[in-house]
């Protein structure tokens, strides 16, 4: 199944989440409706107890409701917007729930999904190209820890490698990144 | 602001939408988020990161999800704000110029506000809701959501039907096309969706059906529950 094709279109979203900061709860059901499924998914991935991520998407909703207003149009992709409120929703419920297990199946997931062609959000100019500079591990924690919410113990109990090095790779990574997209977006 | 400072800064940002800023840390930093500095920052790592969002099937969370956001929002307070009131004014406005070319509609002064009693999804796959069907009272009004666009071909409707139980199907009228319909329902509407578990939808000939029953391929049937 091709993502790009099942995605509620930007423009859509965006309209529904300005008809919410004017308190439309029709329009907020509709909105609910189309991107739930989206969302539930990323929760699952992050939190993988179906009951924690259920939790976690209600309050997702909840600060999408309360924070419609904050959104501006043209800003942000409404969608990658929405994303990011439950990536970060994940990682607080993250704090409560302790009891998360590191699965082993975790790594080959990933490979698995770095495989794939990424559909849907927009990605930044380039970043296929910047992403592949970087090393395999830094790669490897990078989407970890993004992907999963994996902590940097975590990640360095997962990749069997030393917490110091998993911090350090970490850190020269996001800023090898941050070179590399502003470096080929001045040059394009 | 100190080279240093920016550093650091930039780095918390960075780890902060990346996850691996946790506990105290994130808290403290969050405090910062208010800052339209810190925010710019953060909005522009939310950016370069968005790249490694993962491509995932998406998966339908069960209905009690969305009861648990209405009750926590206290959303059904809200129906009936003052632009639905406007478009209820106005549709009914436009019923009333029909209904008095038909010389039987009588609406009651001041009708109270019904609470949502059954709900219908009215969809193919897991993935694809066409109609949201809302019924209202005890059976009194019924609201249509168009989700999804439902292809029609030129000439053709969509018509809705009550699927009572041991009975014939109860037209409930011509599905919209876009946005949402209010709707008064008849007596014999009523007792239909009374004695229905099931909505179907049909497709007929412009104008809806005209035997009354539906004469088209059934295109959709979706269970009515309670809500």
């Amino acid at each position: 199944m091709n993502r790009i094709d099942t995605l509620p279109p930007e423009i859509e979203l965006a309209q529904l989440l300005q008809r919410c900061a004017a308190q439309d709860s029709v329009a907020f059901r509709t909105l609910y409706d189309k991107t739930s499924p989206i969302l539930f998914a990323r929760l699952l991935r992050m939190l993988r107890r179906r009951a924690v991520a259920e939790e976690a998407l209600q309050d997702v909703y909840v600060r999408i409701w309360q924070r419609a207003a904050q959104y501006e149009m043209g800003r942000g992709r409404a969608l990658a917007w929405m994303v990011t409120i439950a990536r970060y929703c994940a990682i607080d419920l993250m704090r409560r729930e302790r009891v998360m297990l590191v699965s082993e199946d975790s790594l080959a997931e990933i490979a698995d999904e770095s495989a794939a062609e990424a559909g849907g959000l927009e990605k930044p100019n380039n970043f296929d190209h910047c992403i592949e500079q970087l090393n395999d591990n830094t790669r490897k924690c990078l989407t970890l820890a993004f992907v999963e919410g994996r902590s940097h113990d975590e990640i360095a109990r997962l990749t069997v490698n030393p917490l110091g090095s998993v911090k350090s790779w970490i850190r020269r990574g996001l800023l090898a990144l941050k070179e590399c997209l502003s470096a080929e977006s001045q040059t394009t | 602001m100190k080279s240093a400072n920016r550093e650091l800064l930039d780095r918390l940002a960075a780890e902060y939408v990346l996850g691996t800023l946790r506990h105290r840390a994130r808290r403290r930093f969050e405090r910062w988020l208010l800052s339209p500095q810190v925010g710019a920052i953060v909005k522009a790592w939310e950016d370069r990161l968005a790249g490694l969002e993962p491509q995932l099937a998406p998966v339908t969370p069960p209905a009690t999800v969305w009861h648990g956001i209405e009750d926590k929002l206290e959303l059904r307070k809200l129906r009936r704000r003052p632009a639905a009131r406007w478009l209820a004014i106005a549709a009914s406005l436009a019923f009333f110029v029909m209904a008095g070319i038909l010389l039987t509609y009588r609406q009651p002064p001041d009708v109270p506000q019904l609470a949502r009693t059954q709900e219908s999804l009215l969809q193919a796959d897991p993935q694809t809701i066409y109609w949201r069907v809302e019924v209202f009272g005890d059976n009194q009004e019924l609201e249509l959501h168009v989700q999804n666009t439902y292809d029609l071909p030129a000439g053709k409707a969509h018509e809705l039907w009550a699927l009572p139980e041991g009975g014939a199907p109860v037209s409930l009228g011509l599905l919209p096309q876009t946005g949402e319909q209010r709707r008064v329902l008849t007596p014999a509407q009523q007792a239909a969706i009374a004695g229905a578990k099931q909505i179907a939808v049909s497709l007929e000939p412009e104008g809806g059906s005209p035997t009354g029953a539906p004469t088209g391929p059934v295109l959709l049937v979706a269970p009515l529950s309670r809500v």
